[in-house]
């Protein structure tokens, strides 16, 4: 990463996609700077899956661009997308269910054949989610739904790249471990990650996000900072149900 | 009467239409000959395709159905001395309940698995047969087993077509033949458009739905697994009728493929699909005969290219350059009103 | 009792062809969902190439074998090339159908290859060991014993490439879920070809095995392939250890019916069991009721 900070990293630009005729998303633009952590919220089934999908690749981008350090990435395969250091967390963690949690944690190193830097790596994980160190010989399908959003994160983590992508963290698990979740969102920000979150609760995100874009019916209908959000009671009742 | 109703009505009566005629002006026995045995065929394709292409069970016993049929008419008439128009329709209504039971074994499978195991089933059957070496009756001084063995049943009684009609008795089977072609399509439309086919697209494009709505997949699926065994069933009795024996050769790999490949060219799920691959197939294998050794060559060939190709068959094609020319025309303003004008609302 | 020795020597050596046919088989289905009908076409043309390369060329036999292999893998590669990649692309929701109709094309039409280059009447395989070790009365061709070493080294060799190799690990996690691989940077495309490459290899040499105890005709692979399908169906579709177990026992079986109640009511007695095993279970014994797709 020898970008300089402040210049833009990620870039999004008038993005529309969708699944067979329908556009899910109608034209969507945002922008991450080197350490910046933007995140994106909205009520269920507006898009916010789908916005990431299309970024990383695994959906036709139908119009608009996506850009990474200046280089185009939209219209690649997914696997080519990763390559160029798009980090995608998926929505419910997609992990190798029949795999320990190590193997799942080494896929991530998949395209990285370093050994020593994917065993540095591999300590780094496992420092920042001790957990997964108690639990690496574990098969992925019988860990418990906070585990298993570690191992997802930590798999992320294990890949080199420029920008994360993390598909709402806190997705079904319950508080206690969602504060742990955040706890370690935090700490990867304040490490200098650029990070894209998608939640579907402001209030979690207002202490580490940048900026907050409310995703409404496949477009942006408000951005700004969280602290406004969290003011503009109109728009929370509007968009987010209160 | 809806447009597509009209469309199906007007090609049956045309595809009729030739069919009479073709005895007019067709001499040759030979021809006649293989028309009937492409009819056949169709039928069977037919029944297959209401089973696949408008159920969705991907099946791979209907060549075995159609044996089964064959088998019991030749059986019923061999051991029981039965008639061949009594034993007919007994033998169809002993296919519908085979194919229930490997329906209902079948149920709870999904698309692989019900192939292999209808396949197994088909596979098993051919083998009892071929392999059946015990003698169950003597005929003369020769030895009969219960299945007829490698060698089938021949010789256990005809239409009567030949007493009636003498030298022109095969015209008179090719008649048969195609009423109950005739017979088989009506029923085949009328199963589409019915509760049943209703019952089935709502399956198929929104199965929670149609759950909800108290439509049974398991029931739908079954009694589609019967509804299909029987013109087949009757078709085989009345082909070991016409040829006046039945072997284990209909129970074979090849000829189940055959079958496959008429639906798959012609277009599955289309109604007319099945006939148009019959015609189309039959008409490549006689053009092949010519080049004789790459008939099945040619066949493997052309089933896997046109899956890959072409995978709506050839109806599909039309139906597309169809639509492409309905656009093309739809695109130009000055024609748009005539086109709403006869689309009906 | 006098045939316990037989029943174990044929349920054995039929097991270990079974399995290893299941083996390649299972592989293909349990990555990309796709039932290859033209799988026991492989065997064949396995065969046939090792045949070609000892008797015609006069290679030494260990190239022979490669060259089985290696025939195997090229036709899997092309499978994968010339039809389930663009079926997959095309149509995947009827891919799961329509790759069964077309594979069977392919068998169809390779099928004829063979008995257009070598004819239909059968052929000896060279590459055979005669003898036996006889313990009491218990006599075990060694020609028996080759074939079980060489199915279990094959078998030991996949599991540890599977399990060990970073090849090996990217095909099960591609398996397992696809999306998530991609998002790792696996190129999906590339290892299912790999897949079908392997699965192609393994049925090469499972071929020349088979015609190692029969002879080489075009139709070698069928009755392997039919049997690997029961396998398959009885184990769960795409289970590796279950469908190598499923194949053993099974075989035993089988040997075991052919010896008391003769060599025709073997297959039936197998479809029964398949019959008993899907109506309790119909995902199979190992296996879970569920679909996957390319
Ligand atoms: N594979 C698919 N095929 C067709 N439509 C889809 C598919 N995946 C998602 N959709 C539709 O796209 C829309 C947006 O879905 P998306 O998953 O992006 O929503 P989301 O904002 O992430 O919701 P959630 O908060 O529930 O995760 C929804 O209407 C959904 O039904
Ligand atoms: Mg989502």
């Amino acid at each position: 990463m020898a970008e300089p900070i402040g210049s833009s990293c990620l870039a999004v630009n008038g993005l529309v996609t969708g699944y067979d005729a329908r556009n899910v998303l109608t034209g969507v633009s945002l922008s991450l700077n080197s350490g910046e952590l933007v995140t994106v919220v909205g009520p269920n089934g507006h898009g916010k899956t789908t916005l990431l999908r299309a970024i990383s690749g695994l959906l036709p981008v139908r119009k608009g661009s996506v850009s990474l350090n200046g280089r185009a990435i939209s219209g690649l395969p997914a696997h080519r997308v990763a390559a160029n250091g798009v980090i995608h967390v998926p929505q419910g963690d997609l992990l190798f269910a029949g795999m320990s949690v190590l193997e799942n944690l080494l896929m991530g190193a998949y395209l990285d054949s370093d050994q020593v830097a994917v065993a540095r790596r591999l300590d780094e994980v496992f420092s920042l989610l001790p957990k997964l160190a108690e639990r690496r010989t574990q098969i992925a399908a019988s860990l418990s739904g906070g585990e298993r959003r570690m191992v997802g994160i930590g798999r992320g983590l294990m890949m080199k790249g420029s920008v994360m992508l993390i598909d709402e963290p806190s997705l079904g698990l319950a508080p206690i471990v969602i504060e742990q979740i955040y706890d370690v969102i935090a700490r990867l920000k304040a490490s200098g990650r650029t990070i894209l979150l998608v939640e579907e609760n402001p209030a979690r995100v207002a202490d580490i996000a940048d900026r907050i874009h409310l995703l409404d019916n496949g477009a942006f209908v408000w951005s700004g900072e969280p602290a406004v959000l969290l003011q503009r009671d109109e728009l929370l009742a509007t968009y987010l149900g209160g | 009467m809806k447009r597509q109703d009209f469309a199906h009505l007007m090609i049956g009566l045309v595809v009729l239409a030739a069919a009479v005629a073709l005895p007019f002006y067709v001499d040759s026995r030979y021809v006649i000959g293989q028309v009937t045995l492409g009819l056949f065929y169709a039928i069977v394709a037919s029944q297959w395709n209401l089973l696949f292409g408008f159920a969705g069970v991907f099946s791979l016993a209907q060549m075995a159905l159609f044996g089964f049929g064959g088998y019991a008419t030749a059986m019923l008439c061999f051991y029981f001395g039965m008639n061949v128009w009594a034993a007919m329709p007994l033998a169809a209504a002993a296919t519908v309940l085979f194919s229930l039971v490997i329906g209902a074994a079948c149920l709870r499978l999904s698309g692989a698995y019900t192939a292999l195991l209808t396949l197994a089933v088909a596979q098993v059957m051919y083998l009892l047969i071929v392999t059946d070496t015990d003698c169950f009756i003597m005929v003369g001084t020769q030895c009969r087993q219960f299945t007829g063995g490698a060698v089938g049943f021949a010789r256990f009684g005809d239409l009567g077509t030949r007493a009636m009609f003498k030298t022109k008795y095969l015209v008179a089977n090719y008649a048969l033949v195609v009423i109950l072609f005739t017979a088989t399509m009506l029923f085949t439309w009328a199963i589409i458009r019915g509760p049943i086919g209703l019952a089935f697209r709502a399956l198929r494009d929104n199965p929670g739905c149609a759950m909800a709505r108290g439509i049974s997949r398991f029931q739908m699926q079954l009694l589609v697994f019967g509804l299909s065994a029987f013109f087949t069933g009757l078709a085989g009795g009345l082909y070991a009728a016409h040829f006046n024996a039945i072997g284990p050769g209909v129970l074979s790999f090849s000829q189940l493929f055959f079958i496959i490949a008429m639906v798959v060219v012609g277009g599955i799920g289309r109604l007319w699909g099945p006939l148009v691959g019959a015609i189309v197939l039959v008409a490549a294998d006689e053009a092949m005969r010519e080049i004789g050794e790459f008939r099945s060559l040619g066949l493997g060939v052309i089933i896997a290219a046109v899956m890959v190709l072409m995978p709506n068959g050839l109806i599909g094609l039309c139906e597309n350059i169809w639509d492409r020319l309905r656009r093309l025309r739809t695109r130009s303003p000055a024609l748009a009103a005539e086109v709403s004008g006869d689309t009906p609302a | 009792m006098d045939i316990i020795g037989p029943v174990l020597v044929s349920g054995m050596t039929t097991g270990a062809l079974y399995a290893l046919a299941t083996l390649g088989l299972s592989l293909v289905w349990g990555s990309l969902g796709m039932l290859n009908m033209a799988h026991g076409t492989l065997l064949t043309l396995g065969g046939y190439a090792a045949f070609t390369a000892a008797s015609q060329l006069g290679w030494p036999v260990p190239v022979a074998v490669l060259a089985a292999a290696a025939v195997g893998g090229l036709i899997g590669a092309l499978i994968f090339m010339l039809v389930a990649y663009p079926l997959s692309r095309r149509n995947p929701e009827t891919f799961e159908t329509t790759i069964m109709i077309a594979t069977f094309g392919v068998a169809l039409t390779l099928e004829n290859i063979v008995l257009r280059l070598y004819g239909g009447q059968p052929l000896g395989q060279p590459l055979t060991v005669g003898g036996s070790i006889s313990l009491g009365r218990f006599v075990l061709p060694w020609q028996n014993l080759v074939i079980i070493i060489a199915a279990i080294a094959l078998m030991a060799a996949t599991a540890l490439f599977l399990a060990r190799t970073k090849a090996g690990r990217a095909i099960r996690a591609t398996a397992q879920n696809p999306d998530a691989a991609k998002l790792l940077g696996v190129p999906v495309a590339r290892v299912y070809l790999q897949v079908l490459i392997l699965s192609g290899m393994l049925a090469g040499v499972c071929g020349v095995l088979v015609s190692s105890i029969t002879q080489l005709s075009p139709s070698l692979g069928a009755d392997p392939m039919l049997k690997a399908f029961i396998m398959c169906v009885v184990a769960g579709l795409g289970n590796l250890p279950g469908a190598i177990i499923t194949s053993f026992a099974l075989a035993l079986v089988e040997a075991l019916v052919q010896f008391l109640a003769g060599a025709r009511w073997g297959f039936p007695a197998l479809l029964a069991i398949v019959i008993l095993v899907l109506i309790r279970r119909p995902g199979g014994l190992f296996g879970r009721v569920e679909m996957r797709r390319l």
